[in-house]
């Protein structure tokens, strides 16, 4: 037979064979199927990518890089505005007793090698819940804080810098008899120094200004501080990111120099948190009011390190950090937050305030303004990273930070600290 | 030559399949094959995310091009056949109030006066432990958040016993109330801690535990008890693809009508957590065959739950869409979404849920699932049926089931899913033409128009070649005939219905 010949035949019988061999009912079909499926089976195991994925998320890495190994673990960041990125190890525990103390101990290393030591011991648990009282010691080497003057009129070009040395310990005793109002008081020693900056670009404070234009610049004091605060506090998530409700806060501390005898003042803080919810807390408005407000006895100064002061991440964003110091400070904040994505949010913001020298000049004149706009990165209704930019007449700037822009500051004498 | 080959292929109508077999409509997938060797392999949530979310898994529908109808998993009248992933149920056999209550099973909840914890999750959403009752039956215990008592526990009853009544495979769920005192640690209990470190369990451990739980003033927890279900896990089936392993999964599942058609019952039920994690394959034994069942699992995050929290406002709306991110972020939010206008009642044991907003044709789980995106007009009509079949009372049934012990909470529950209920039938209805439980009745083709709307249907009449598909205009039914059912107001839509011998054996609808 020719191949010709064979061919055909073979297509002749083709169909008769697809006929003998097509199904004759639908669940021979489906049987079919199964069949072909049969023939190919092989263990249904995950591609790498996710296996790998996977077994990262088992190990637990984040939570162990998080929790850390036997209260051991790197504490990343919360260094002062300029100081770089900072990183380092903590101890840190919350088991102890029960979970009756909290015990923390860090030491952090930044990349302009600013250093920065703490220790804390907390009950939180006394009373029912009701008290809470801590234990704070730190140590604080900041190699080139900025200075520009004192007063609300100093020239960015006047811009200066010094090293700031500090050691503290505080104890702070709170409670929280009516659900939400929080009472405290605090009672500290502060011991204080500062030196030549280290950032050659600008000129060392001590070379720009005299003990009279920046005091304390020559000698430094020790102080014995204490205080007390109240706080307000109907935050929908007041650990993390706010959208509805207010935060209100206010404390008094007095510091009394041990050393010198010339540095005694006393300051009061007084904070406004306002979130105004819209769509459902797809949208918020948020605002913030507040004001520092110092006082001396006749021929008494306040040291420049410890003034407050305006400019930075969280407050005149369109300024550089420490723009402006002074005895007296106001700060307005509206920042309005959409959220574009499950994550992230955007926010425009205007900023406002000033710093100045006598407490009868707490008004709304004069004010230095921002404006600006950023995003906020949120994970379990927390802000985990915002980046924002501020303009204003001096030029624009540019912040990273890891913390919500009203952020929730300590409690007690260590906020007389004007650096956190 | 030339003439053989033509010969050849004229000679060949026999390659042609009919287009339907004597045993169709199959009511029940055929007994499955025995599953020899089965992998327990377990999936990355965040594979699944970003996978769905940035990639394109799955068979998509064409861009251009007829679609691709989910004919394979369904038979001719184009119903899922019971089997493995489905079973009929409420539409096709009404149940009564106590069968919608009873859901897959209300006869086994823990026994005994003490439940012995064999494992705990201290991690994710929600804190639980496992338990062993004292008949020795595996129970997962879980709970409410601090915020919302009864909140996650009554969607997990509630949910479940909905996916049921629609025909899906769920665990029985059963919320319980007890106190510490009936907890005893098993032996040998590990505990992994918050970082991710294994150590012994102690009896300190489920206190604490239930520190971050509701407690009632009689001291006793309210928590959801899910049965484990019976078999061996097996890991979760995808919303793509199908297992390799398993020789009777032979439909790609993103082609499957009964996953495309969880769309619309998980808008209706606000399950926006319908990802492969929440699914659940178990191998089963039954009349000495070995096959994988597949199971819906998990349902505290339904209704206006999100587990550990009420649900955020943005439940149906992407985490993330290119188009609607761009539009938030130019926009400064001045343009919000439509859900951002929802408004909600204030009651912490539903969470947030509502129905005057919701749009059943807008809705979407938390990330793309591919099943969802490949629905057609004809899958969202089944689904749509099903949920029309729920009539008030029927609701009310289920919702008690949730045993809230706010009566407001539970009428408003009610009034909103009867809400989203009857949006869903208005959407999906008019998309095909609405009819369904075709009959013949004394020679004539007689139907209910589940819409009650279409006043203009109108039949014709053919007969029908089963081998060649043909068709030719005919006065009325013949052994073999196919009826087309047309409206002059709904353009488009059809319904084909194929007769053989007086019984209806095929379905087909055009949109």
């Amino acid at each position: 037979m020719s191949k010709m010949n064979r061919l055909v035949t073979s297509l002749f019988l083709l169909p008769f064979t697809v006929t003998a061999q097509a199904p004759a009912s639908r669940t021979e079909v489906i049987e079919k199927e199964r069949d072909a499926k049969s023939a190919k089976l092989e263990p249904d195991e995950v591609n790498e990518i996710e296996r790998r994925l996977r077994n990262f998320k088992d190990a637990k890495y984040l939570e162990r890089t998080a929790v850390g190994y036997n209260g051991l673990r790197i504490k990343f960041g919360n260094m002062v505005t300029g100081g770089g990125f900072a990183a380092g190890p903590e101890y840190y525990r919350q088991d102890l007793m029960g979970g009756q103390l909290v015990a923390r101990a860090s030491a952090q290393l930044s990349t302009k090698l600013y250093q920065k030591y703490e220790a804390q011991a907390v009950l939180p648990r006394l009373a029912n819940g009701k008290v809470s009282l801590e234990g704070i010691a730190s140590h604080r080497n900041y190699a080139s804080l900025q200075y520009y003057g004192t007063g609300p009129d100093r020239p960015k070009e006047l811009r200066t810098n010094y090293r700031l040395e500090d050691t503290s310990i505080d104890g702070i005793l709170a409670a929280e008899p009516i659900r939400r109002i929080k009472l405290g008081a605090s009672l500290g020693y502060l011991w204080t120094n500062v030196g030549p900056g280290d950032d050659s670009r600008f000129a060392s404070a001590e070379t720009v200004f005299t003990p009279a234009q920046a005091p304390a610049i020559n000698h430094q004091p020790n102080y014995f501080r204490h205080g007390v605060f109240a706080q307000y506090d109907y935050r929908d998530n007041p650990a993390g990111m706010a959208k509805s409700g207010g935060n209100y806060i206010m404390q008094y501390s007095w510091f009394h120099d041990q050393k010198l005898n010339v540095f005694s003042f006393r300051r009061m803080d007084i904070e406004l948190q306002q979130f105004i919810p819209l769509l459902n807390k797809t949208r918020v408005i948020a605002l913030r009011a507040k004001t520092t407000l110092t006082e001396t006895d006749r021929n008494e100064q306040i040291p420049f390190y410890l003034q407050p002061i305006m400019g930075g991440s969280e407050d005149l964003r369109g300024y550089r950090p420490f723009r402006f110091s002074d005895r007296n400070s106001m700060a307005l904040t509206a920042e309005y937050r959409w959220e574009i994505f499950s994550g992230l949010d955007g926010a425009v913001f205007a900023d406002a305030g000033k710093v100045f020298p006598r407490r009868g000049m707490l008004n709304f004149r004069d004010l230095e303004s921002s404006v600006g706009f950023g995003f906020r990165m949120n994970a379990r209704n927390t802000t985990f990273m915002r980046l924002d930019v501020g303009f204003s007449h001096e030029g624009f700037q540019v912040w990273m930070k890891f913390n919500d822009v009203f952020l929730s500051r300590r409690f007690g004498t260590t906020t007389g600290q004007p650096v956190y | 030559m030339k003439h053989h080959l033509m010969i050849l292929f004229l000679a060949c109508p026999t390659f042609a399949q009919p287009k339907f077999y004597p045993d169709d409509p199959l009511e029940r997938e055929p007994t499955p094959r025995n599953v020899e060797k089965v992998l327990n392999r377990k999936l990355s949530d965040y594979y699944d995310l970003f996978a769905n979310q940035f990639g394109k898994v799955g068979q998509h529908q064409p861009e251009k091009g007829p679609p691709i109808v989910a004919r394979a998993s369904v038979n001719t009248l184009g119903e899922p056949m019971d089997g493995a992933w489905y079973v009929k149920r409420h539409y096709y056999r009404r149940m009564s109030a106590e069968e919608l209550k009873r859901g897959p099973g209300d006869a086994n909840p823990p026994a005994g006066a003490k439940w012995t914890v064999v494992s705990a999750k201290t991690e994710g959403i929600t804190p639980g432990f496992t338990i062993l009752d004292e008949k020795k039956q595996r129970y997962f215990i879980k709970f409410d958040p601090l915020t919302n008592p009864e909140m996650a526990t009554a969607a997990d009853s509630i949910g479940a016993r909905f996916f049921y009544a629609l025909g899906y495979h769920v665990p029985e769920n059963y919320i319980v109330h007890f106190l510490p005192e009936q907890l005893e640690l098993g032996p040998d209990v590990e505990i992994t801690d918050s970082g991710g470190k294994k150590r012994k369990m102690t009896i300190n451990d489920i206190g604490e535990i239930l520190t971050r739980v509701p407690k009632s003033s009689d001291g006793r927890y309210r928590a959801t008890a899910s049965r484990a279900v019976a078999g061996k896990p097996v890991g979760p089936p995808r919303f793509y693809g199908t297992r390799k392993d398993d020789p009777n999964d032979t439909v790609p599942h993103e082609h499957r009508r009964d996953l495309r058609g969880l769309h619309v019952f998980s808008a209706w039920l606000g399950h926006d957590d319908s990802r492969a994690i929440n699914n659940f394959d178990s191998l089963v034994t039954e009349n000495g065959r070995q096959f994988i069942r597949h199971y819906l699992l998990d349902f505290g995050s339904t209704l206006g739950s999100a587990s550990d929290k009420a649900n955020s406002p943005r439940s149906g709306a992407y985490f993330f869409s290119w188009k609607s991110s761009a539009q938030q972020l130019f926009t400064l939010g001045l343009v919000p979404p439509y859900w951002a206008l929802a408004k909600y009642e204030k009651h912490p044991s539903i969470g947030l849920m509502e129905g005057d907003v919701f749009d059943p044709e807008k809705w979407v789980p938390e990330y793309p699932n591919p099943a969802f995106q490949n629905r057609l007009p004809d899958d969202e009509f089944w689904a749509a049926k099903q949920v029309m079949a729920m009539t008030d009372d029927d609701i009310a049934a289920v919702v008690s089931t949730g045993k809230l012990t706010d009566p407001k909470a539970a009428a408003y529950l009610v009034q909103c899913l009867i809400k989203r209920r009857d949006k869903i039938g208005k959407a999906y209805f008019a998309k095909v033409l609405p009819f369904d439980r075709f009959r013949l009745e004394n020679g004539a083709l007689v139907w209910d128009d589940l819409s009650r709307s279409v006043k203009d249907a109108r039949v014709r009449w053919f007969e029908f070649n089963n081998d060649t598909g043909a068709r030719t205009p005919a006065a009325g039914p013949s052994a073999w005939a196919a009826a087309e059912i047309t409206a002059a107001s709904r353009p488009g839509q059809t319904i084909q219905i194929y007769i053989r011998s007086g019984t209806i054996v095929g379905l087909d609808r055009t949109w």
